[in-house]
């Protein structure tokens, strides 16, 4: 079934940074562009470092505030004595002053949308925008890029928990993390994975004695475990290398931990992700957090071989029933150089399971993926039945009287 | 356009929460749905508010109105499924919810799966409890619908017979019109039945772990009249002609599997669910109820008893055997919960039974089996035995008031020190408020009590505030307590309003003049303040009124409810563990040290025992001048006399942590505390490693940082660590990342085992009294037990240790030789049957292994350290690993290495034990290449070498404070 042409908002905090989230975005909206739909994306602010993500003019972007000066997080004292915080008060009116000029400049762009728009925020701060904006008429599906576990143990699970309640449609990246947000009383869960958003025309021979390692050297990456195990094989495995792509904050660290070993080389940030794969024969992902780690998603499509712990639903997904790759329970290190050398001894294996990536890994086609986005649509914003009028006074979910008076 | 669900709504006499019903179906996310109310011929307006809805809201609600009333929900669903016509038909009663995407959610698994039903979970909403409180909202069975799921047919998940609700659900229209599925109407529980057959239709079940129904429960609160009693019993026959129903349905399919599946999902749910309702009816309604569950548990398959779950299998057991009163006892003990053990228990042939009158047969020797429970073994308190009322009144004055609690399996001696307080308490006060001395006295399977006293001087109320008095009963048994409530039961007097006790409130007898008995929902007794002259009944109105009025909630709400938890607060505040690591770091740490005092502690305060205790008696024996302070974490017996104890945790640990020029310790001081430099941290460890430690776990390396960082924090604090070999260094010391002085002295608890008992006659003397108290002078060979804790399904240690080989067959193959000590993590509590005594001791409360280390044979242990000590010895060791037991990676291959032969299976190692004579020269090589590699450093002489290496001879070296820190 060939769905008629929408209009698609994604809002973003920005639109415009480096990481993994803008580069979904941009490739979602070109995606849906391509085939007609009209796309807009909204950034709540503008990126520290802006990246031009191959835009090709087929959808708009928006930028809602030039700078965000205000406070970050909305003010909610929790006794008596902050309540009389002037300062703070101050500063939480401030916000919501300019958070109100900016929800009215996104009701302006929702107001343009022709019937069966929707509305898709990725991130929880880019929500309380859209909540605060006029959405009637439309469909609001909101999203979390990360494992449930991850959003747990932050702060965003609170906020996640209160913005994203009134959704028509809360997405998350995995069934599993869909299940686990359900029981956590989230009944609008659902979820759509991400898409691969490589399309390789070169592929890696697999013989090249390389092993790869892409992602930023923070301590949730896990590259110092990567290091010790690596410390396991290195000894045994001299012609092969181990090529950490990425910077970050434990740069320096890890380049302690690895000066005694001699076969680690440290690349720093590629733009394009297949130089680093191309010339290595088998993926490592370290991490001790994940979502729907893309670096794997990319080493999968480019039919490199994965070894990685078994940190979140993400990554078992990707990894299912270890097709394509190897999966180690999180932090076992040893097992994990096992895993590695068991792969650096046996290019056939590797081959073998290169394959199985790359055929796993059509599970998340971008067409496949969009026909489940538009099933998604088609669900939102299915009709009533016949003879009934078309919702006069749906309800808008906003809770906040402030709000809804904003919205006109 | 044919709409996607239709939600049929049932509604006979709820005009007031028809519109509310019907509003959650109108607000569902999903767009195409539509709603038909049944009206089931009401008689309250409800058929004109169904109307008015439907005129409001044209083409999406649709009122059919029954001609007559059909007095059950199965004409009204039957008739809703014909007049509606969505592609899919889903339930709601009037008085319950649907979640707003309850459509949306069931109808996408619907056509993702393609299943014939497609099932949510269902909420319960407790109206009574209150917004907010715990208990509001309850889950119905959650643990089928933690993830989604599919199921190709019943038999993939016979599990799916718990949830018969027929509600929480949506039913492809073209699957209920093909299979011709349909409401029974003649009877209650049509549900069941419905459900029954739809599931064993469907070609697809699909569940998803989304709340979609909300099921508004709201308590009765009336005691039901009689004529409602003689109707449930109606309810109850409809329910048993049901589940007959369903047992034919099953039978004619041929799916027996599935029918013995419904028959223990009988016993586990259905049965219970009365059972524990039962004891608050009268006797004829009870016995009737009895007969007719009699009845059907008769044609049950026996193989039910032993599938169901324990306490229900026994109850239902009873049940059918006519043991009333067992069968009741057992549906309402919960041995995790608050429930009390009411039943008598039996000893036969070495194995605990309940009921009073023991099994009888195979089947009963099985099901009445509880010998796993433990109650042989588990503290009385954890049992929570019933504490019965036989006597209340009150004469000139004075109240007599006696009872008995059941004393378990003989549990308390006849030869007991016994003594009891009856204790007063108001329910909203922390600590009692009345104490009233109780006679005590053991009378066989019970023990009996009885107080006399003049409530007016025992029990002073405040008046008003503390309305409700609870009764409970301290009974001291050799210095362990146990408190019981104690209630009505079997004999009792009637309790309820029976006794009225004089009292005098603090704010004189006219806020109330008399605590009148009553019986709790929970069946205890207790006592309500009420006023008895008509002049407190006046001022009592009169308070209660100024409480109600508005300035009363207004002075109420902002003082009095602020008060209370500011008082709260500040208790919790000013005793907290952060307050007392602050108040240590920033104060206590600033006093003078005192040079002489040395605070040990061994495995967290929990014994006096291992390392510290060696280097105590060290120290104690070369005459050392040191002010030793010990640690205990619950009860100081077993620790020396002639050191200071002080309870882990207090005030005073702190202090003395805070002061002391030593600390020993084999495990871990509060982590958050900073040891002061003057201070030497003797850092002993409790045993060699073979499972990965700190760092090189997983679990750390894993983990957040901070707890890289906390571990850190700690062991940085050690001056110095005792080692027993090349071994500890290169795992222990590295995973742990210690930085200290590393001590090669080997272990100060290891020193007996070197040197053997003849150069300390104080342990040699304890070693033969344990001999003696543990009965092992029959010359028969003592063979130690000692794994480490097993986890069970949840990660959580298994509270209860079974023997490793079956008591019956360890006395016929090696009850002439061996006895065996059965010595249980310190989580743990080992799980010996009665019957085993002769040829098994549980050895658990041996608060110092080193002992028994010491007079036993053989070692038969798993992975524990243990086996690293006892190889000194050069005594027989056996490694029995079973199957199935998860080794986690250790820090080397334990069966290459291993110091004795390795058993796998229960035969494996009975043959081993009955081989260790024959097959001694073969291991002893071998033992003796362990015990060298990992003892290396373990030469006899570890507490000595300690104490002279740290603590100063004479009274001259006092001034160094850095004395520790010196290399020597």
């Amino acid at each position: 079934m060939a769905a008629a042409p929408r209009d698609v908002f994604i809002v973003c905090n920005n639109a415009d940074d480096m990481g993994g989230l803008q580069r979904w975005a941009h490739h979602m909206a070109r995606r849906l562009a391509e085939r007609g739909d009209r796309v807009t994306l909204v950034g709540i602010t503008r990126g520290d470092l802006p990246h031009h993500h191959d835009r090709d003019g087929s959808y708009a972007v928006e930028v809602l505030h030039r700078v965000w000066r205000p406070p970050v997080l909305a003010w909610r004292p929790a006794t008596a004595a902050q309540r009389l915080n002037v300062a703070a008060r101050t500063r939480g009116a401030w916000r919501a002053a300019a958070q109100r000029r900016g929800a009215a400049r996104l009701s302006e762009l929702f107001a343009g949308a022709r019937p069966g728009a929707v509305v898709i925020a990725a991130q929880v701060w880019a929500m309380e925008w859209v909540r605060r904006a006029d959405t009637s008429g439309l469909r609001v599906v909101a999203m979390s890029h990360e494992s449930f576990e991850a959003t747990r143990a932050s702060s965003r699970y609170k906020r996640v928990k209160e913005h994203y309640a009134d959704a028509d449609r809360m997405l998350v990246l995995t069934a599993e993390d869909a299940d686990a947000w359900a029981r956590a009383g989230m009944t609008n869960a659902d979820y759509v994975p991400n898409p691969v958003h490589v399309t390789p025309d070169v592929h890696p021979t697999l013989d090249l004695p390389v092993v790869a390692c892409v992602g930023r050297l923070s301590y949730e990456k896990g590259v110092d475990l990567l290091l010790e195990a690596w410390e396991r094989v290195a000894a045994r495995h001299p012609g092969w290398r181990l090529h950490v792509y990425g910077a970050g904050p434990d740069e320096e660290r890890l380049r302690e931990q690895a000066a005694s070993l001699g076969s680690v080389e440290f690349r720093g940030v590629i733009a394009d992700v297949e130089e680093a794969l191309v010339e290595a024969s088998v993926f490592a992902l370290p991490s001790r957090a994940e979502g729907f780690p893309m670096s794997v998603l990319e080493a999968m499509a480019y039919g490199l071989p994965t070894v990685a712990f078994d940190c979140a639903p993400g990554v078992r997904t990707l990894i299912e029933d270890g097709r394509g790759g190897v999966l180690v329970p999180p932090g076992d290190t040893a097992l994990f150089a096992k895993e590695l050398e068991r792969l650096m001894e046996d290019p056939e294996l590797r081959r073998a399971l290169g394959a199985e990536a790359r055929a796993s890994v059509l599970r998340f086609h971008p067409d496949a993926v969009l026909a489940r986005w538009d099933r998604l649509f088609d669900l939102l914003h299915r009709d009533r039945p016949s003879g009934a009028p078309e919702r006069a006074a749906r309800s808008v979910p906003v809770t906040e009287p402030a709000a809804r008076s904003d919205s006109f | 356009m044919r709409p996607d669900v239709s939600v049929v709504v049932i509604a006979y006499n709820d005009a007031r929460r028809l519109p509310r019903a019907v509003g959650s179906a109108l607000a569902q996310s999903l767009g195409g749905v539509e709603t038909v109310v049944v009206d089931d011929a009401s008689t309250d307006g409800t058929a004109e508010i169904a109307d008015r809805l439907a005129a409001a809201h044209p083409g999406r609600i649709r009122a059919v109105h029954l001609p007559e009333n059909s007095g059950g929900c199965g004409r009204p669903r039957n008739t809703g499924i014909e007049a509606s016509t969505g592609r899919y038909v889903m339930f709601l009663d009037s008085d319950d919810l649907l979640d707003r995407h309850a459509c949306l959610n069931l109808l996408a698994a619907a056509e993702d799966t393609g299943a014939d039903i497609v099932s949510g979970l269902c909420d319960r909403i407790f109206l009574d409890v209150p917004v907010g409180v715990k208990g509001r909202v309850r889950a119905w069975y959650p643990w089928l619908y933690r993830n989604r799921a599919v199921y190709e047919a019943l038999d993939d998940n016979p599990d799916l017979l718990y949830d018969t609700l027929s509600t929480n659900k949506a039913y492809r229209r073209g699957f209920l019109e093909e299979h011709d599925l349909r409401f029974v109407e003649q009877l209650h529980y049509e549900d069941l039945l419905f459900t029954a057959e739809a599931y064993l239709a469907s070609g697809r079940t699909a569940l998803i772990p989304h709340r979609v129904y909300n099921w508004l429960v709201r308590e009765r609160t009336l005691d039901p009249s009689i004529s409602n009693r003689r109707a449930e019993l109606a309810n109850f026959a409809d329910r048993l002609e049901i589940h007959r129903r369903i047992d034919r349905l099953f039978e004619a399919r041929g799916a027996h599997a599935l029918g013995q599946a419904k028959d223990v999902k009988f016993v586990n749910h259905d049965l219970m669910l009365y059972l524990r309702e039962l004891r608050d009816r009268e006797e004829s309604y009870r016995a009737r109820f009895l007969d007719l569950a009699a009845g059907y548990l008769a044609g049950l398959d026996p193989h039910v008893f032993e599938e169901a779950n324990p306490l229900s299998a026994i109850a239902a057991y009873l049940i059918r055997e006519g043991d009333h009163a067992g069968a009741l006892a057992a549906a309402e003990y919960d041995p995790a919960g608050r429930a009390e053990l009411r039943a008598r228990l039996v000893e036969r042939d070495g194995r605990v039974f309940w009921g009073a009158s023991g099994p009888s047969g195979s089947l009963g020797h099985r099901v009445l089996d509880v010998t796993g429970f433990g109650f042989h073994v588990r503290p009385l308190k954890e049992l929570r035995p019933a504490n019965t009322v036989t006597r209340l009144e009150v004469r000139d004055g004075r109240v007599r008031m006696a009872g008995h609690m059941l004393n378990p399996l003989n549990r308390i001696g006849p030869d007991a020190a016994l003594s009891g307080t009856l204790e007063f308490r108001d329910r909203r006060g922390r600590a009692p408020r009345g104490r009233v001395p109780a006679a005590v006295r053991y009378e066989g399977d019970r023990i009996g009590w009885r107080a006399e006293f003049d409530p007016r001087r025992r029990i002073r109320p405040v008046g008003f505030v503390d309305p409700v008095w609870d009764v409970r009963l301290r009974l001291r048994v050799d210095g362990e307590e146990i408190v019981t409530r104690p209630g009505p039961g079997p004999g009792a007097p009637p309790l309820d309003g029976a006794a009225a006790l004089p009292v005098r409130p603090r704010l004189t007898r006219f806020a109330a003049d008399r605590l009148r008995s009553y019986v709790t929902e929970g069946g205890h007794l207790a006592f309500a303040l009420e006023a008895g002259s008509p002049w407190a009944r006046r001022a009592g109105t009169a308070a209660r009124r100024a409480v109600r009025s508005r300035a009363g909630r207004l002075a109420w709400r902002h003082t009095g409810r602020r008060a209370r938890r500011a008082k709260k607060g500040v208790r919790a505040a000013l005793t907290s563990k952060k307050t007392k690591t602050a108040v240590f770091n920033r104060v206590l740490s600033r006093l003078p040290v005192k040079p002489a005092v040395a605070v040990f502690e061994s495995h967290m305060g929990r014994q006096f025992s291992d390392n510290p205790k060696y280097i105590y008696r060290e120290l104690r024996r070369s005459g050392r001048h040191v002010d030793a302070v010990w640690s205990y974490a619950s009860s100081r017996e077993g620790f020396p006399g002639d050191a200071r104890l002080v309870r882990r945790g207090t005030w005073a640990y702190y202090l003395a942590l805070a002061r002391a020029r030593y600390w020993v310790d084999n495990q871990g001081f509060p982590d958050g505390l900073r040891k002061r430099p003057e201070t030497t941290y003797i850092q002993t460890w409790h045993g060699s490693a073979f499972k990965l430690m700190g760092l090189d776990q997983p679990r750390l390396k894993h983990g957040p940082a901070a707890d890289r960082a906390k571990l850190r924090r700690m062991v940085e604090r050690f001056d110095c660590f005792l080692v027993r070999s090349g071994h500890d260094v290169e795992t222990l010391c590295a995973g742990l990342g210690v930085r200290s002085e590393l001590l090669a002295t080997g272990y100060p608890r290891n020193d007996p085992l070197v040197n053997g008992l003849d150069g300390d006659p104080e342990l040699a003397a304890e070693v033969a009294a344990l001999r003696r108290a543990l009965g092992l002078d029959d010359g028969r060979r003592a063979v130690l037990y000692a794994p480490t804790f097993a986890t069970g399904p949840r990660g959580r240690p298994v509270r209860l240790l079974d023997p490793p080989v079956d008591p019956d067959v360890f006395a016929r193959e090696l009850g002439e030789e061996a006895v065996l000590l059965v010595r249980p993590h310190y989580l743990c509590r080992a799980n010996v049957p009665p019957g085993a005594r002769a040829v098994m001791r549980d050895v658990g409360r041996v608060p110092d292994v080193t002992p028994l280390l010491l007079l036993a044979d053989a070692l038969v242990t798993d992975h524990s350290s243990i086996m690293f000590d006892f190889a000194l010895l050069d005594r027989p060791i056996v490694l029995h690993l079973p199957d199935g037991r998860d080794l986690a990676p250790g820090y080397f291959d334990l069966e290459r290495h291993a110091p004795g032969p390795v058993t796998r299976t229960e035969d494996e190692l009975v043959a081993a034990l009955a081989a260790l004579d024959d097959a001694a020269p073969g291991h002893a090589a071998r033992r003796r290449a362990f015990a060298a590699r990992f003892g290396e450093h373990d030469r006899g002489s570890a507490a000595r070498a300690v104490v002279e290496r740290y603590f100063p001879t004479s009274r001259t070296v006092r001034g160094r404070e850095h004395h520790g820190r010196r290399t020597a």
